[in-house]
């Protein structure tokens, strides 16, 4: 057993940390949440550089052929910085999606130019159901036809250039991938509080053609299984990350904060609360890097993502809600970093299942016998 | 990162269960209180069937008896036995009170304790704690004098667990006066029945006998039963107290594991109002959600067993995981109380009793588990101060006067 990173995970972490100090400070982090459009183009073209976006695509088409535990610890540098933008929709998401289900013809237009930053995509899954269970989709589309509807929470729709929609065919689920400049496609923010740009994606008479379709035509639940995993997975970095981040600030701000004489890391009362933020970050952390691990080796991970999404939720979020405690009222301000590490955890706690969806999944696989 | 065992692990791990099919756990006679930290009752006869086996003294040198087996082995040991719910209550002492007399002990020490300790035969009480010395251990008042080659020890301890039913006592005792208030204490290796010991049983809440006092009335013990260097006995005390709470609280989350299962097979089963309890989505996420708990503490303990196998340094995992893992006990033990409604309170024994009884033991032993072996509070502030930097709080003398 060893929970250490490889020596090439920690140059990944290492390289990842210091780029993101310098080029995603918590300035830019406020700066690109009360922007509407919220995306810093250079930043993303730095990041593709590095390779980034492609970590998950093989060097035939682009990438740079890495795991998916290799994005979860780069994912949880992201967290850990607070970086806004389409990583985990774009590079996690929709590339699992292109990789596992696009024919030779579609993974050829899509993957290179999703490895190199060039396309951005994004999945279109959430109804008003609120579900991400891919159970819940109701959306009807023929193949070819014409597609009307709405999808809910898209993230990042503005600047994709391809949507993956999950939809019925007849009572089949099946996905369709679409790009954004398609005749009836309509985006309309949505205002959240964590500065995530979320959409309402509404379909009007959308024309939808046959190579259009993403894999076969009733395999839509067999393909969205692993990357909505991928998914909670990188949410769950995401969470660890920015859970980490917010100790280091609290212990820190415990450190120099001087209250009655002396420092209020001083007071048991303080010093409590931050030993529990250490317990809750180190048990996430490790259930998500068994569950990475799973999932990277190929092995059923399907109890062990939904153990560290559902844990990971409610711990980091408990993290961030005790940092806030810690700091006192000057972590109220809008300039102080730790309410957006906050609203992006709670963000994350969210997206791809929350904890009572991942919850049920673990009441399952401990035994329990179905509800009727 | 990789999270499997090795093939030699897998392997013994699976010579464990072999054994545990050959020799279930349940036919083995129990001597003392199982006291819910998940190493289950203490029994003698299940001692020396795990010595049979060589397991005891596996991990030692072979010029001591041993075989040099990874340490790793000892977890993968703990852990199916825990699974099982054997009784192997005294193993974790045992095993830390063998590496202390390999690392430390007198020429004596090695050629008379370690032979028994590895037939099984030798169990031992920890005697540290006073009326009067509890969280703070430095004002203990328990003295041996030097006479010739021998000491006479003269105090009085107390929550001694299992002390009635052990082969010898690790007593902790001021050996002299010094400038610093944590120089000058030494501990000895007495056995018990030296004259002078007078050991007395403290009914526990549970209405058994876990915990003792004793009372050492110029106890006579030979120099050579010291264990380690004379007045440096207090880091040697507080390195066996960070280990006892990685050894002694690693086999919680399998233990936890079981009676979750056993929880779960009883919502399965127990019909309210026409339905199984497991249809309640409050009890699906309550169970649920103490699963993860329960699959993170094992984790947050394997990671300190990598740290401690690799000989990096620790500083607060250990506090932190004994916390994590108490808190959790106490979590479950509620949770069972909570599905058994008013089954929950009955004794094992009792008409009606559920689940044995045993949810009613584990709510009431789990609760001593925070303060024994150094309690939550002493230990987050052990996170908070060894971890994370944290200044110590100002101690503040109180005046016993003015009380």
């Amino acid at each position: 057993m060893d929970f250490r990173l490889s020596p090439s995970q920690q140059i990944l972490t290492t390289t990842a940390r210091a780029f993101l100090r310098q080029h995603c400070p918590p300035e830019l982090v406020q700066r690109l949440a009360l922007d509407t459009r919220g995306f810093d183009e250079a930043l993303w073209r730095r990041m593709a550089e590095l390779g980034w976006p492609g970590l998950l695509i093989p060097a035939e088409l682009g990438g740079s052929d890495g795991s998916l535990l290799d994005v979860i610890v780069l994912v949880e540098e992201m967290g850990r910085a607070g970086l806004p933008g389409p990583f985990v929709a774009s590079a996690v998401v929709a590339t699992s999606l292109v990789l596992a289900a696009a024919s030779p013809a579609q993974q050829k237009r899509l993957l290179p130019a999703l490895a190199a930053g060039e396309r951005i995509a994004s999945l279109a899954l959430v109804e008003e159901s609120g579900s991400f269970d891919p159970a819940a989709v109701a959306l009807e589309c023929a193949v070819p036809g014409r597609l009307s509807g709405r999808k809910l929470f898209v993230k990042d729709a503005h600047i994709a250039d391809d949507l993956i929609v999950a939809v019925r065919v007849g009572a089949a689920p099946a996905l369709i991938v679409v790009p954004t400049d398609r005749s009836g496609i309509a985006r309309l923010p949505l205002d959240a509080i964590s500065g995530e740009k979320l959409f309402e994606v509404t379909f009007d008479r959308v024309e939808i053609r046959p190579d259009d379709l993403l894999g076969a035509v009733g395999d839509g639940d067999a393909l969205l299984a692993p990357a909505l995993r991928a998914g909670a997975l990188a949410r769950t970095a995401e969470m660890v990350g920015g859970a980490q981040r917010v100790l280091e600030l609290a212990v820190e701000h415990a450190k120099t904060r001087v209250q009655g004489g002396r420092p209020i890391g001083g007071y048991q009362a303080i010093q409590h609360s931050c030993a529990d933020l250490v317990r809750d970050v180190d048990a996430a952390r490790a259930l998500l890097y068994v569950a990475a691990w799973k999932a990277a080796e190929g092995r059923p991970a399907e109890a062990d993502a939904a153990l560290a999404k559902a844990y990971a939720g409610e711990a980091c979020l408990t993290v961030a809600r005790r940092g806030h405690q810690i700091f006192g009222a000057i972590s109220y301000c809008e300039e102080h970093p730790l309410h957006l590490l906050h609203k992006h955890i709670q963000a994350a706690s969210l997206d791809f299942g929350d904890a009572q969806l991942h919850l049920e999944t673990v009441a399952r696989v401990i035994g329990l016998e179905g509800r009727s | 990162m990789n999270f499997d065992f090795t093939e030699a692990e897998q392997a013994f791990a699976d010579e464990v269960r072999r054994f545990l099919r050959a020799n279930p756990p349940e036919t083995f006679a129990v001597d003392g209180m199982d006291a819910g930290y998940g190493s289950g009752a203490n029994s003698r006869a299940f001692l020396k069937a795990l010595a049979a086996q060589g397991w005891i003294s596996m991990c030692w040198p072979t010029t001591l008896g041993g075989r040099e087996q990874p340490m790793f082995m000892k977890l993968v040991l703990m852990e199916e036995l825990a699974l099982a719910g054997a009784p192997f209550g005294p193993l974790a002492g045992v095993w830390q009170t063998a590496d202390a007399v390999i690392e430390l002990g007198t020429e004596r020490l090695r050629r008379e304790v370690l032979p028994a300790i590895a037939r099984g035969e030798a169990t031992f009480w920890q005697g540290y704690s006073e009326p009067d010395a509890g969280s703070d251990l430095l004002a203990l008042k328990t003295e041996a004098r030097r006479d010739g080659d021998h000491y006479v020890i003269r105090g009085h301890k107390i929550w001694s667990s299992h002390a009635g039913i052990a082969s010898h006592g690790l007593v902790f005792a001021r050996t002299s006066r010094e400038a610093r208030r944590s120089r000058g204490f030494s501990m000895f290796v007495v056995a018990n029945g030296t004259p002078g010991m007078d050991i007395r049983p403290i009914r526990s809440m549970t209405g058994e006998v876990y915990h003792h006092e004793v009372f050492l009335d110029d106890v006579r013990v030979s120099a050579d039963l010291m264990l380690g260097p004379p007045g440096e006995g207090f880091q040697a005390l507080l390195n066996g107290l960070d280990a006892d709470r990685f050894w002694g609280r690693f086999y919680k989350a399998p233990a936890l594991a079981r009676v979750l299962g056993q929880l779960v097979d009883y919502a399965n089963t127990t019909l309210v109002g026409g339905a199984p309890l497991a249809r309640d989505p409050f009890v699906r996420r309550r169970l649920a959600a103490i699963a993860a708990d329960i699959a993170a503490l094992r984790l947050i303990f394997y990671r300190a067993g990598c740290l401690i196998r690799d000989g990096a340094p620790l500083t607060y995992e250990t506090a932190m995981a004994k916390v994590y893992a108490d808190e959790t006990g106490q979590k479950l033990a509620r949770l069972g109380m909570d599905l058994l409604g008013l089954w929950g309170p009955l004794r094992e024994g009792s008409r009606w009793a559920k689940l044995g009884g045993q949810i009613s033991h584990l709510y009431q032993t789990t609760l001593g588990h925070t303060i024994a072996g150094g309690t939550a509070e002493v230990l987050r502030t052990t996170v908070a101060v060894r971890g994370l930097g944290l200044a110590a709080e100002p101690k503040i003398a109180v005046d016993s006067k003015a009380r």
